[in-house]
């Protein structure tokens, strides 16, 4: 079943569901499946911990910050694990020498609508090696704990949504720059998100609020920009957020400027965002 | 005799609408109205500003808006060789009240490309109203009124078919028309039907230099039915239809692919003479226009985009007259209606996707008026007319898509009421036999337009500037006077009038350097603003003198000055401007020999990139006869318009565009 067609399944089903409940005046709502709408990326159980682990997405895993929903499953009833620890752990395996990726846990025990929401940041596609992401879960509820490992094959964006860049004050820093893209962009204004994380070894790469950011939107086949942009503040764990204005649909380029103080430690990096 | 023979002829012709004569109690004495129908005319002929208009009418191949151009109070935008936008003075069109048949419509072309003029034909037609100083009947304004009324069936005749054919075609655009007209009368039902379709190739300005994309192609059907309901009763119908494609507008970067009217309208008139209540009309209505702009026929067009526009107006009104004693009347009219307007732009690159943005937000104008004027003829010297006009404006943004663009502007997206006040005081005195004078003191409002408050980056060919609205914008309060002077006497009618109004919190685009372009290749972006004041003000002249019987000469000034509060001249004021024409009738002969001058205009607006134009003088010979074949009648026109092939342009025409050169024209026009 595509993913389409597993919508549209999940449609259906809900309105006759509704329907039914119309008709006897039942007013539980039905149990709505939490993945719905999402890719399922990788599944596996978690050795020990008698767990079954599935990893979610928006989108198949591409270089960038991936949001990713983690469903754990009691391996014996199949019930929705919702209080557990999880960590993950991405690894870059290049054969000769491996490294990490920013990622950032799920910052709860407790579940969100039943997952566990996390992210990790690729900065490379899979063609250069290969990428896993171990889960390491510890599950609350049976208190047993284990982990699994997902290979996942991640490839470029059309647009890239990820940059990175040395840092001009030192010429030795290195930052990562993910975009997060609105979910529901429109001609308008809309939230323009990044997140930022510094290298700090092969294998940390912690989020970094360091830098102040200014950004200007423009459509480089028209060469105008847009009034009234807010330029992206630190709003924590790497996040920067702003206000993006969008006066029509189409190719945006957003340049951004990354200074210390008065320095510039990188201007020449863009985002290209179509919609 | 002669008389009772002329009019049995008119009878015949199906054209004299006797319930008209008893119409005229409506209107007061400043509204100018002309009387589309050759015939009709003649029957009206009441004062010296009818009958200077009826005299350019010898031409049936005239569009609405050449007749239009013809008239004292009005100066035309021109933009193409069609859909030019007529203006009461020098009050742009959001100051003025442009209607059909008492009706808001409203054009869908956010460029202006559809002043809802070029929907109607003259053969839809039954007079053009004017009014100035007392506009407001028809809905807050400052520069007045100008209503298209719409002809009526006539019911004169039992199971009676009458009609006409009219065939013309003119040498500068190769332009063809052709229109036919039926009319079928009952006891108690009227029919009346019409078509007119004109086809203009690119037409050649002096020296034979074709401007190229000024070609076009309309089609316009109307049909309206009537029943009378009882002596005092009368049930109506119009549909009016207009397709207009390809129509070229060399000043602009676009042409209009498609602009397609319908126009739909239910009236219900009482008349009852011996009642105190007269002439009360009852009218519902719905009118949509759909206009799509078009570039495909250009040559090296950056980067293709389709420009769609949407109005969609219905309403309703009533008006009435009542009478409070044989000096002295009440005219009443309530009004409603509700204008939906959107617009959009969608860009194409090749291999990218395509760039939409809306150019009218979607947006709804809700207004609701009540107009009287009193007018009480205390004695044969003194007449005083008051005139008070109430409306409330609610103006809102009507979809979430809408909102959010607007957003982006930091303009508020909130819903807009306004309540509108307009009031007038005129009083007229006969000095002698020969010599009458008013004078007329008023106060006005109008609501800034639907491109005003919500406009987004729309592009001004004019002044090379993007526009875009502020919905924060006051409504535009005037102070007016005029005085009119009239001198009678056989063989010779004077009129001067001279209006001065003071403008407060005009409306004017002003250059914004912080925000960037949209559209490739502008200057800047203009954001419309309230300035403190503009002063507007003129002068019109018109002499009508008959020295002999069969010979008439006309002549018409007229004179517009405009100025911002920093004594800037204002862009797009005419400048002086001179019509004279004599016409010499000869039997069933009459020739007419005209000029036009008009002085140059070096009073320009350099903030709006505004060029001085020069004066020109050019000439016209016309000829008709009149004749019958089988008791019809029928006339043919020929003539020569700027016999000298002068090139020239007029002042508000955009761009520097030359006006056709020598063009030779014949109309045929068959009655039965």
């Amino acid at each position: 079943m595509n993913k389409r067609n597993f919508i549209y399944t999940i449609i259906l089903f809900s309105v006759f569901s509704f329907a039914f409940i119309g008709c006897t005046k039942n007013n539980d709502l039905p149990e709505i499946n939490p993945t719905a709408g999402y890719l399922k990326l990788a599944s596996g159980y978690a050795a020990g911990a008698a767990t079954k682990v599935e990893i979610y997405a928006t989108d198949s895993a591409f270089t960038g910050y991936n949001k990713l929903y983690i469903a754990l499953y009691d391996s014996t009833t199949n019930a929705f694990v919702e209080n557990a620890q999880i960590v993950v752990t991405p690894t870059m395996d290049m054969t000769t020498m491996s490294h990490s990726a920013p990622k950032e846990n799920p910052s709860s025990n407790i579940a969100v609508n039943k997952l566990f929401p996390c992210s990790v940041s690729f900065i490379m596609p899979s063609t250069a090696g290969s990428w896993t992401v171990a889960v390491a879960v510890e599950n609350k509820v049976n208190n047993k704990t284990g982990s699994v490992t997902f290979n996942l094959n991640v490839k470029d964006p059309a647009a890239a949504k990820m940059f990175s860049f040395i840092s001009m004050i030192d010429n030795s820093s290195k930052y990562f720059v993910g975009f997060i893209p609105p979910a529901k962009p429109i001609v308008g204004i809309n939230d323009f998100e990044f997140v930022v994380y510094k290298k700090q070894s092969m294998m940390m790469f912690p989020a970094d609020s360091s830098l102040t950011a200014t950004f200007a939107p423009t459509m480089p086949t028209m060469n105008h920009g847009s009034p009234n942009n807010v330029d992206p503040v630190h709003v924590g764990n790497g996040h920067y957020k702003g206000k993006m204005n969008f006066t029509m649909t189409g190719l945006w380029r957003l340049s951004l400027t990354f200074k210390s103080g008065t320095t510039y430690a990188d201007s020449t990096h863009y985002f290209d965002f179509t919609f | 005799m002669k008389k009772i023979v002329t009019l049995s002829i008119l009878g015949l012709l199906g054209f004299v609408n006797f319930s008209q004569a008893q119409k005229k109690d409506l209107s007061t004495d400043s509204i100018v109205v002309i009387r589309l129908n050759e015939v009709t005319v003649k029957t009206c002929l009441k004062n010296q500003t009818e009958a200077l208009k009826d005299f350019f009418i010898a031409n049936k191949n005239a569009t609405t808006e050449d007749i239009l151009s013809r008239l004292p109070e009005i100066n035309m935008i021109k933009r193409g060789s069609y859909g030019t936008e007529p203006l009461i003075r020098s009050y742009n069109t959001g100051q003025s009240n442009l209607l059909i048949d008492g009706m808001r419509i409203h054009g869908a072309c956010t460029d202006k490309m559809d002043p809802v003029s070029i929907y109607v034909e003259p053969q839809n037609l039954q007079s053009i109203q004017v009014q100035t100083s007392h506009g407001t009947q028809f809905g807050s304004t400052l520069g007045g009124t100008i209503n298209l009324k719409m002809v009526s069936p006539d019911i004169e005749f039992n199971n009676k078919l009458t009609g006409n054919l009219s065939s013309g075609y003119q040498t500068a655009a190769n332009a063809f028309f052709e229109s036919a007209v039926l009319n079928y009368s009952s006891n108690k039902w009227a029919f009346r039907g019409n078509v007119t379709y004109r086809n203009a190739s690119d037409y050649k300005s002096s020296g034979g230099t074709v401007v190229p994309y000024s070609a076009y192609k309309k089609v316009n059907y109307g049909l309206s039915a009537l029943y009378l309901v009882n002596e005092k009763t009368t049930l109506k119908t119009d549909i009016l239809l207009d397709d207009g494609w390809n129509i070229g507008y060399p000043s602009l970067p676009m042409d209009v692919g498609y602009a397609e009217a319908r126009i739909f309208s239910i009236s219900l008139l009482k008349n009852n003479p011996n009642s105190k209540w007269k002439n009360t009309e009852y009218k519902i209505y719905a009118n949509r226009i759909y206009h799509a702009m078009d570039d495909t026929h250009r040559e090296n067009v950056a980067m293709h985009m389709d420009m769609p526009g949407y109005s969609k107006t219905w309403g309703a009104f009533v008006n009435s007259s009542y009478s409070i004693n044989s000096k002295s009347n009440l005219q009443f009219r309530a009004d409603f209606s509700s204008t939906n307007l959107s617009a959009s732009m969608t860009m194409y690159q090749a291999g990218q996707s395509p760039m939409y943005m809306l150019t009218w937000p979607n947006n709804r104008n809700i207004q609701t008026g009540l107009a009287a004027t009193y007018k009480n003829r205390f004695d044969s010297l003194n007449t005083i007319i008051i005139s008070t006009r109430i409306d409330q404006f609610i103006n809102s943004l009507t979809t979430e898509e809408a909102k959010n663009q607007l957003s982006v502007l930091q303009e508020s997206t909130a819903t807009i009421n306004k309540t509108l006040k307009n009031f007038s005081l005129e009083f007229e005195h006969r000095f002698s036999k020969q010599f009458s004078a008013s004078a007329n003191l008023g106060y006005g409002e109008r609501i800034p337009t639907s491109t005003e408050l919500y406009g987004f980056y729309l592009f001004n060919a004019f002044d090379n500037y993007d526009y875009i609205g502020s919905s924060s914008l006051n409504p535009e309060t005037a102070y007016k006077a005029d005085v009119k002077l009239n001198y009678t006497k056989p063989g010779l009618q004077i009129f001067l009038v001279a209006y001065a109004s003071k403008i407060n919190q005009y409306i004017l685009g002003m250059y914004q350097p912080t925000l960037s372009t949209m559209t490739i290749g502008a200057s800047g972006v203009k954001q419309f603003q309230n300035i403190s004041y503009a002063i507007l003000s003129g002068a019109e002249l018109g002499i009508v003198y008959k020295p002999a019987k069969t010979v008439q000469i006309v002549s018409t000034f007229k004179y517009n000055y405009g100025a911002d509060n920093n004594k800037t001249p204002l862009p797009l004021i005419a400048p002086l401007k001179n019509i004279t024409s004599i016409r010499k009738e000869i039997k069933r002969w009459n020739l007419l020999a005209e000029t036009e001058m008009a002085n140059p205009q070096n009073r320009v607006n350099f903030l709006a990139k505004e060029n001085t134009t020069n004066g020109y003088v050019i000439a016209n010979v016309r000829l008709g006869y009149s004749g019958t074949i089988q008791q019809n009648n029928f006339s043919i026109n020929v003539g020569v318009e700027n016999i000298f092939d002068k090139a020239y342009k007029e002042h508000l025409d955009w761009s520097n565009i030359k006006r056709q050169g020598r063009n030779f024209y014949t109309v045929f026009n068959f009655y039965f």
